[in-house]
């Protein structure tokens, strides 16, 4: 979007991921509560809007996340569901009400419990009565599908694809909000059950539980609340799913390559300069496919970029330096919301045992959302953050 | 006598309920009654030619809303495909799905007959029809599906 005023973020929070007893509101409550902290609120009345992302946990979700903070009131709280891209759905609104002046200080929390309410042993699938979704679609199924195309095309192995997850669990190691972390071999990725092939277990995101949030503010108010280390918005885009009903190439990803040359213009920031990235590696494959999509290496080449140690620590781009969905799980209305607030962290040098050095000064995030027939998704969300202290 | 209660309950609610679909949908393909082979329905827009499929409620391309139905060829090429040993709560798995390019340009996820292991992409696939799911009452849906194609 074009942002008419500078927005920057001024604190963050996020829940540790894994199988939670609390439901949602609590998780989320407790990511907005940090974020505030962080960002020096220590009452309500300050923030001036809200939003919220969530996918499965019903109705209303915001309001019952702000309730007990005392925010509920002449706090306009808004809603947000776009599945996967939820999270970071709320945080694209926030960031516009800022920009626009609709507000000085805004609030987006992304949060989800599955594991009190979803049915055991099933996978996500598209929108609900979808011609594909009726006809058996599930999203493992779908990636499953790009991956045997993309292996058939390129002649990258199974192999190739479980590096992705040795990687990014590896990354996870130390980090505390991450759930499955630490080492584990090719063989033991490729050893786990299948579940769509070429995808093992080890290759799809952990169904988890999880909150993130984000604060974001106009500079006047960075300096109000007295933030010493503000990080500015340098984009924000979100894409709806274009439908096109014809044969097209899905190893790539029609709205990721959109979304992208869009936050490279919109930021003046090209793929180059992005020193970090949080992107939807949902599955193992997503994150070799996305590499190239938003242009770290060229079409084709996105095994030898992670076989050549590019997007690990030390590499031109860390691409999950969190460990990324694999290693977090995916609490869908959640993810977009995490996926800042750690890159958040990580600009501010505070990612002890899992801190990208040189410390970044660029990070960009990425989440598609859900599915539909005639589309490779539904919605995508981008953001490019910049050091701005 | 609680439990008597729940079940009469019940009963009587399945009895005001329609039984729900066999056939998954008529506007997506036809089985002729002559016994010739099944095909899909395209629909080109009237107004501005644009051909879809599934049917659309109105023209994503010039809002036309007067649809010519236009039979597919039976006979496309598996673009990519997957064995999916997991999924949608009530569907039989393991699956193999795919997606099938159309020579009319159109692209169409179906489930497809047989194992993984016996297709590749680009295989040449045929229409054929069969069970995709169970309905609500505990009986197949019947709906498209390709096949490998008979060289």
């Amino acid at each position: 979007m074009k942002l008419d005023r500078d927005v920057y973020i001024a604190g963050v929070g996020e829940t540790t991921f894994g199988k939670h007893t609390s439901d949602f509101d609590v998780l989320g409550r407790q990511a907005a509560l940090q974020a505030m902290r962080d960002a020096h609120i220590e009452k309500p009345g300050v923030v001036q809007t809200a939003y919220v992302g969530n996918v499965q946990n019903g109705i209303v979700t915001g309001q019952m996340v702000f309730k007990d903070l005392g925010m509920c009131g002449d706090l306009p709280i808004i809603n947000v569901e776009s599945a996967c891209s939820a999270g970071g759905m709320a945080v694209y609104c926030a960031v516009k009400d800022v920009s626009t002046g609709v507000a000085d200080i805004s609030i987006a929390v992304g949060t989800e419990n599955h594991s009190l309410t979803r049915q055991a042993g099933t996978a996500f699938a598209g929108a609900t009565g979808d011609i594909e979704t009726m006809h058996g679609l599930v999203f493992t199924g779908k990636y499953a599908m790009r991956a045997n195309r993309y292996m058939f095309e390129t002649g990258a192995t199974p192999e190739d694809l479980a590096a992705v997850t040795v990687k990014n669990r590896r990354h996870a190691t130390h980090n505390p909000h991450a759930w499955f972390k630490g080492n584990i071999s090719i063989e033991e990725v490729l050893a786990s059950r299948m579940v769509a092939f070429p995808l093992t277990l080890q290759q799809c995101c952990g169904i988890s539980d999880g909150a993130g949030a984000v604060v974001v503010c106009s500079k006047e108010m960075t300096k109000k609340l007295g933030i010493q280390k503000p990080v500015k918005v340098s984009g924000a885009v979100v894409f709806s799913g274009p439908y096109h009903n014809g044969p097209r190439d899905l190893t790539g990803d029609d709205i990721t390559e959109m979304a992208a040359e869009r936050i490279y213009e919109e930021s003046g920031i090209g793929p180059e300069d992005v020193n970090i990235i949080e992107l939807h590696d949902a599955f193992s494959i997503a994150e070799i496919l996305y590499y190239e999509c938003l242009g770290l290496c060229r079409k084709g080449e996105g095994v030898k970029f992670l076989r050549d140690g590019e997007s690990t620590y030390g590499g031109k781009c860390v691409v999950s330096p969190r460990g990324g969905m694999l290693s977090y799980g995916h609490p869908v209305g959640a993810s977009g919301a995490a996926q800042i607030a750690s890159c958040v962290k990580q600009m501010r040098g505070e990612c002890a045992g899992y801190q990208v050095e040189p410390i970044p000064a660029v990070a960009m995030t990425h989440v598609t959302g859900g599915g539909m027939s005639g589309t490779e998704h539904a919605a995508c969300t981008m953001h490019m953050l910049t050091k701005a202290w | 006598m609680g439990d008597d209660k729940t079940e009469k309950k019940r009963g009587q609610k399945e009895k005001d309920k329609e039984p729900d679909i066999t056939f998954y949908h008529p506007a997506l393909f036809e089985v002729p009654q002559d016994g010739s082979p099944p095909f899909l329905k395209g629909y080109r827009c009237k107004q501005c030619g644009q051909l879809d499929f599934p049917k659309l409620s109105i023209c994503p391309g010039c809002w036309g809303e007067e649809f010519e139905m236009v039979p597919l060829g039976r006979r496309g090429t598996l673009y990519a495909f997957a064995e999916v040993f997991l999924g949608q709560p009530g569907m039989t798995y393991p699956m193999t799905i795919g997606y099938v390019d159309l020579p009319e340009n159109i692209r169409v996820f179906a489930q497809l007959d047989g194992v993984a292991a016996g297709f590749k992409c680009n295989d040449t696939v045929e229409l054929t029809i069969g069970t995709i799911r169970m309905n609500r009452d505990g009986l197949p849906v019947t709906s498209y599906k390709f096949k490998k194609a008979a060289s």
